[in-house]
């Protein structure tokens, strides 16, 4: 027998990430109906909201937490370069902005 | 061994069957292969969304004067609506697991069912194709047309890429929903299914991005 073990399928879990992604999308849109919240707030609790969101999608659904470590890697690490990418250029924008 | 028997034994090897590969597990060849497509084209959604950030933050206005602005209710309709046919994927692959046809079927048609939807509902806002149920014309009707400003062309660009991926989902999991309900996966070997949700789930993740980069900063 090669001990074998068919994956433990965990409704219960399912059910409770389609709950709070649902809750994070109500808050999200909620926040945008806040008077008053300065745009660099909104902006980085948006963001921050998505990429837990998106963090959520591939933990749970995408079997991420089941992969091995040097799985979960291969797909984090690459994720890197954008971000370094997208600071940079925006940053740069922003910068050149201010110039005018 | 010939290759085709090879080949053929390969396939019927059940996930957790797998050898088990020092680095990667049990993952077998399949989710591997769609791991790494799924990471290049998640940096082709980097370059467009980075370029719509460095456009917009080098702009003082990034919506003209007049232009329409995006609805956000209906599509927050339209996340919802993919958030759902997520769940209703990996509830597919745990009816395989656990050899169930039935439930295979009916949660594969259901997915197929929210992505049709979300389609439809691009549709409606891009052309008001459905204009007799939501009594709106769409953008397009409305003046945002592509290469009329860097916010038409960034929305239309980024939002029609994602879209012909849901397009591609909805084709790629109506063959699966078909093998499915002629039996194919009634020994509960869930590989295939498994990654045609990873591609599923990778399109919810890249709207759940889209929808707070587009329609709410």
């Amino acid at each position: 027998m090669s001990g074998s073990a068919v994956p433990h399928v965990n409704r219960k879990e399912y059910l409770l990430v389609f709950v709070a992604l649902a809750f994070l999308t109500a808050l999200e849109i909620g926040i945008t109906y806040i008077p008053g919240v300065s745009k660099f707030a909104l902006g980085t609790g948006l963001v921050g909201l998505a990429v837990g969101k998106a963090w959520t999608v591939g933990w749970f659904f995408m079997h991420l937490n089941h992969e091995t470590k040097v799985l979960k890697l291969t797909v984090a690490l690459p994720f890197l370069m954008p971000a370094i990418y997208a600071f940079v250029l925006i940053a740069d924008a922003v910068f050149r902005l201010a110039l005018l | 061994m010939s290759s085709s028997a090879a080949h053929h034994e390969h396939h019927d090897i059940l996930p957790h069957d797998y050898p088990v590969d020092p680095e990667y597990g049990r993952a077998t060849l399949g989710k591997l292969g769609m791991w790494i497509f799924l990471l290049s084209d998640a940096f082709s959604f980097s370059g467009l969304l980075l370029a719509y950030a460095v456009l917009r933050g080098g702009s003082e206005v990034w919506i003209p004067k007049g232009a329409p602005v995006l609805g956000i209710p209906f599509t927050a309709g339209l996340t919802f609506l993919l958030i759902c046919s997520s769940v209703t994927m990996v509830l597919a692959y745990a009816a395989c697991v656990e050899k169930n046809r039935k439930g295979m079927v009916l949660w594969l048609g259901l997915t197929v069912l929210g992505g049709s939807l979300f389609l439809c509902g691009q549709l409606q806002e891009y052309w008001g194709t459905f204009a007799f149920i939501f009594h709106h014309q769409g953008l397009i009707a409305d003046g945002l047309t592509f290469g009329s400003s860097h916010y038409a062309t960034t929305f239309y660009c980024i939002t029609g890429f994602h879209g012909m991926h849901v397009l591609t989902g909805v084709i790629y999991l109506t063959t699966v929903w078909i093998k499915a309900a002629r039996g194919k996966f009634d020994d509960g070997n869930y590989n295939e299914i498994e990654i045609a949700g990873l591609f599923w789930h990778f399109v919810d993740l890249v709207w759940i991005l889209v929808f707070t980069f587009i329609y709410l900063l």
